[in-house]
């Protein structure tokens, strides 16, 4: 019995080995030996529909989706109808990878596209790059992300996720020394997208001479903000320079309510830039003066930006305010295939990979451009609270208001 | 007999082992490590949850552990031949087992119900000191290591056949548990504890050499983890519903058997990487689980394997009986724990 | 002086949120005195109870504090039905194991449902006074805070009343000191589990109300919940409401300072010191009787 069954195996696996070798030689010329340029081009992505992430997930989808409607309205990319193949990670790093490996390898997509947040990108872009396929990203802007240095990989958005807040210190430190804070307090989340962001600026400010009067980290866990608002409204800081995530930034706005302390400027690196959530949660009188990053909003006039924002409504319902920028960033990743496919004639990974190495591209969030890592090199916006809407205040070539200073007090 | 009985694991294992040479497709040697890292961890759960009758629901704290110990070691030392980390597996079995034995001498003072919940608490303890202390594990914002340099088209052999190494392992202490003086302890102390020490059995002796193999089995499959993620996050690394899969995975085999853990991994593993890739996007994902979960409790409350002894053994008896002659009943001892379930 | 004021600050508003953990350590722990059944679905209960609460306040514009007696039926109910389904058909001598697998996977079903009907947003109920405080002596008093504590007083307070001087107190009372005497005196074990889940169930909802005033929450949030309520039964020994009241004093009240005056990071950290501290020193507990060893 034993016996039989070791030859047999001895056979199949030699009949392995030849089929493998095979394969792997035509692997090896790094062309989709799948893709045989006719019928539909179908993209994977693995995206947390489930989970902690599943709202951001949902909002990826729907960019993703939008952005295939409304090519296939076009005619489809050079000639071929565009088809997602959309999975549930479930917010795992293990089920990223087995997504991945699922949508590469058995069900041959075409091309694909990140995942939600860079914790699920990270291993998720491994496997793409494994073998051989590029990873446009909209959410995984960690610098762990870019630290992998990995060639096939683009992060789109205008740039590095820690890089978020430079606009604020840029736009803080160009005012008249008179109207420049003198102090600072840092309340920061233990997050690789919050705390990072804070720690940005806080260098630039002590370098300009804004003293820190406080900086308190707080681990992500935390529900109750209450005694690290405490601490800071005991400082009495000019601007609050919050490193924050969704909750963490309601939580910190409700506490300094209930404090009753309004310093002179407010900056929260997210939470505060979501036009629905930020005024329900925190109520819609307190959200004045409040400033934040931002890379695409309604009003923009950035490449398809309009017609985004119109099929957006139709499809989904709702205001363009309440457009989450998620689906814009994940409609762009989008945009850059169109782009490629215009400029080259051809849409396989490796035409897309060496392509957006050069020059800069245009979708929703501007003009991208990237370094060798897939690090952006652009820059973000800063937003402000103004009237219960959420406006582009500098730099000047895209803002839409000026900035409002010293900050309202709170309720009006 | 007893060759036979052999030649079923061995036959087993060289088949796994083999499989990777059958030019199976990367995604399918993806789920079969997945599904080899929990039936690792379901074996090693069943000596302390199984044989000894402690239900710890924080074995995910040390899986957390082995993954941690992993990357911060190879965050200071360079991998060059993608061999190092996997040698360094034992070296990280032993760190866990030594952290274990103080743990598990005060954890197991106390009775099961009052031992879970201080499992679930060291769970949380270990999340915490990941997520907090930065300088060391990085925090919140995670740990690297260093992807392997493997080559693309045999990329996951290596972890595939250290993970069946780890599984040979894990099974081969199980069965050298049951067939040792170890073993009749554990299911003394199992059934009484009082009694157990009355007679004379080292019962907190025993249940230390179980807790420590126990975690120290779970945090090497925690390393290889680490390794194949590349990448290790406090909220991942250290998290509870690893500890309820190995638990339900080894209930659905059959607690204290052999082959009963390595069954319900089997079957759940790839029940559960299914149902996500199809009914994920629903949301139902977690309900099924659950449901799945409370049927299995309910109604095979032995698990499989156990259950099936009992109806074979059953229809054996009752074959007898019909045909009158005198049956060669087997010790039930034996049967319910040598586990012989496998061809 | 400033880290006196601090410290005092930390102090009034760990007591102001011991109400809350009050409250929801005083189901878990009846339900373990009842049954000898550790709840881990208790903290998905809690966090139903809020989703209760918040869908009938964004629906109907019901206060919390006005939706509790609401909320304490429906779930009153569902606990009984939880008892019923799940862990009633358990053997007697595997109810110790499974019990704690089964209500963790009840936990992970209403966390599913809880995901499907509310999605995973984080909500939080947002009424009119939300953010109102008043200031005394210098220290800010939050009204949420102190309404909560009332409130949680006042549930407490009729819980006590139902205990003590019920028929239905008596007989559960009686089960929890002596199962079998108590099945001799004609109490029917069965219907006293249903009852004292149930019991246990809607002191989740009307804690539930309150949490979710307090603060976000989400399907995930229980688990957090969960490892501090246990804690603080440990704390005050298992199946003693008065021993769950005054741990979750202590617990919440040394969480709290410790945020304050050392760092955030370190306060979840205060529940677990003391879970371990209690079980090296006294594993009954405070008011808890001598464990019974494996």
């Amino acid at each position: 019995m034993k016996r039989k069954k070791h030859s047999k195996r001895t056979w199949q696996a030699a009949v392995a080995t030849c089929t493998l070798a095979l394969a792997a030689s035509g692997c090896a010329s790094g062309s989709d030996s799948a893709d045989s340029g006719h019928g539909p081009l179908v993209i994977g992505a693995s995206v947390s529909l489930t989970g902690d992430f599943a709202d951001n997930g949902k909002a990826v989808q729907r960019g993703y989706q939008l952005w295939a409607d409304s090519i296939n309205a076009k005619g489809g990319l050079l000639g071929r109808k565009v088809k997602f193949k959309i999975v549930d990670d479930l917010s795992s790093p293990s089920q990223v990878i087995t997504n991945y490996q699922n949508l590469i390898n058995r069900d041959h997509v075409n091309l694909v596209f990140g995942p939600f947040s860079s914790l699920l990108t990270v291993p998720a872009s491994q496997v793409a790059k494994r073998y051989g396929y590029a990873f446009l990203e909209p959410a995984g802007g960690g610098p762990q992300v870019f630290d992998q240095h990995l060639h096939n990989l683009f992060f789109v958005q205008p740039a590095p996720s820690v890089s978020s807040g430079d606009v604020f210190a840029k736009w803080v430190l160009s005012l008249p020394a008179g109207q420049r804070p003198k102090t600072a307090a840092y309340a920061e989340l233990d997050d690789p997208f919050a705390s990072p962001i804070a720690e940005n600026i806080r260098t630039a400010f002590e370098a300009a001479g804004i003293k820190t009067v406080y900086k308190q980290v707080y681990p992500a866990e935390t529900t109750d903000l209450s005694p690290v608002i405490s601490g800071v409204a005991a400082a009495h800081p000019d601007v609050l320079v919050s490193g924050t995530q969704s909750n963490d930034a309601y939580a910190q706005v409700k506490s300094l309510v209930q404090l009753k302390f309004s310093p002179k400027f407010i900056f929260m690196s997210n939470g505060a830039n979501s036009p629905l959530e930020f005024p329900d949660k925190v109520g819609a009188g307190n959200t004045s003066g409040i400033m934040s990053a931002g890379d695409w909003y309604p009003s923009s006039t950035a490449a398809g930006s309009a017609e985004f924002a119109a099929a957006y409504v139709k499809k989904y319902g709702g205001t363009a305010q309440q457009i989450d920028n998620t689906s814009a960033e994940a409609y762009s990743c989008g945009q850059l295939l169109e782009d490629v496919a215009k400029k080259t004639a051809k849409i396989d990974n490796a035409t897309i990979i060496k392509s957006l190495h050069s020059g800069s591209w245009p979708t929703l969030l501007g003009d991208l451009a990237w370094n060798a890592d897939g690090a952006p090199t652009s820059e973000f916006s800063l937003v402000q609270w103004q009237g219960g809407k959420l406006l582009p205040v500098y730099p000047a070539a895209k803002a839409q208001a000026a900035p409002v200073y010293p900050k309202p007090n709170w309720g009006g | 007999m007893n060759r036979l009985r052999a030649a079923g694991p061995v036959a087993f294992f060289a088949t796994l082992a083999s499989l990777p040479s059958f030019n199976l497709a990367h995604w399918s040697i993806n789920l079969l490590i997945f599904t080899l890292m929990f039936a690792v961890m379901s074996s090693s759960w069943n000596l302390v949850g199984g044989f000894a009758g402690y239900p710890s629901l924080g074995h995910a704290a040390f899986f957390g552990i082995g993954a941690y110990a992993e990357a911060i070691w190879f965050s200071h030392h360079s991998v060059s031949s993608g061999y190092e980390p996997f040698l360094m597996l034992p070296a990280i079995g032993l760190l866990a087992a030594l952290i274990g034995l103080p743990i598990g001498a005060v954890a197991m003072r106390t009775r099961a119900d009052v031992f879970a919940i201080v499992t679930i608490t060291l769970l949380f303890v270990v999340q915490m000191f990941a997520f907090n202390l930065h300088s060391i594990t990085g925090g919140a914002q995670g740990l690297s290591i260093a992807p392997a340099p493997f080559p693309a088209a045999t990329y996951e052999r290596p972890f595939y056949y250290v993970l069946v190494g780890l599984l040979a392992l894990a099974m081969a202490i199980t069965f050298a548990v049951m067939r040792s003086k170890v073993g009749l302890s554990l299911a003394a102390l199992r059934g009484d504890e009082d009694k157990a020490r009355g007679i004379g059995i080292r019962v907190t002796g025993v249940k230390l050499l179980a807790f420590t193999v126990s975690v120290g089995l779970t945090a090497m499959v925690g390393a290889v983890w680490a390794y194949y993620e590349g990448f290790i996050y406090p909220q991942f690394a250290v998290d509870p519903l690893i500890t309820i899969a190995m638990v339900l995975m080894t209930f659905l085999g059959g607690r204290a058997t052999l082959w009963g853990p390595v069954l319900g991994a089997f079957i759940l593993e790839s029940a559960q990487q299914y149902l996500a890739y199809r009914l994920g996007g629903s949301q139902v994902y977690l309900i099924a689980y659950a449901l799945v979960f409370l049927l299995i409790m309910l109604l095979l409350p032995r698990g499989i394997l156990p259950t099936v002894q009992d109806r074979i053994r059953r229809r054996r008896r009752r074959q007898a009986v019909d045909s009158g002659s005198p049956t060669r009943t087997q010790p039930a001892n034996a049967a319910a724990t040598a586990g012989g379930g496998q061809a | 002086m400033r880290h006196v004021h601090t410290l005092i600050q930390g102090v009034i508003l760990g007591v102001l949120t011991s109400g809350v953990f009050a409250l929801m350590a005083s189901g878990q722990t009846l339900i373990f005195g009842i049954m000898k059944v550790v709840n881990l679905a208790q903290g998905a209960m809690v966090i139903l109870g809020a989703y209760l609460s918040y869908q009938l306040f964004t629906s109907f514009g019901l206060d919390p504090f006005l939706a509790i007696p609401v909320t304490t039926v429906i779930m009153f109910v569902l606990g009984v039905a939880v008892q019923w389904l799940f862990l009633r058909p358990l053997r007697k001598d595997d109810r110790s194991e499974l019990s704690l697998l089964i209500t963790f996977a009840v936990a992970l079903l209403i966390e599913g449902v809880m995901s499907i009907t509310w999605h995973t947003t984080s909500r939080s109920i947002n009424t009119g006074y939300a953010n109102s405080s008043w200031s005394l002596f210098g220290y800010q008093i939050t009204l949420v805070r102190l309404w909560a504590f009332l409130l949680s007083l006042a549930v407490l307070g009729l819980l006590y009343l139902l205990l003590n001087h019920t028929r239905f107190g008596r007989a559960v009372r009686a089960t929890v000191q002596n199962p079998e005497s108590a099945k001799l005196l004609g109490i029917e074990a069965d219907r006293v589990s249903a009852l004292g889940f149930g019991l246990g169930a809607a002191t989740a909802a009307a804690a539930g109300s309150v949490y979710g005033l307090l603060y976000p929450f989400n399907p995930g949030s229980h688990y957090d919940l969960i490892s501090k309520l246990l804690s603080i039964v440990i704390l005050g020994g298992l199946g003693s409401v008065g021993g769950a009241v005054l741990g979750a004093l202590i617990a919440s009240t040394s969480s709290a300072v410790v945020a304050a005056t050392v760092s955030p990071a370190w306060s979840e950290m205060t529940f677990f010191v003391i879970l371990i501290a209690i079980l090296l020193v006294r594993p009954q507990g405070i008011f808890g009787t001598t464990v019974r060893s494996a």
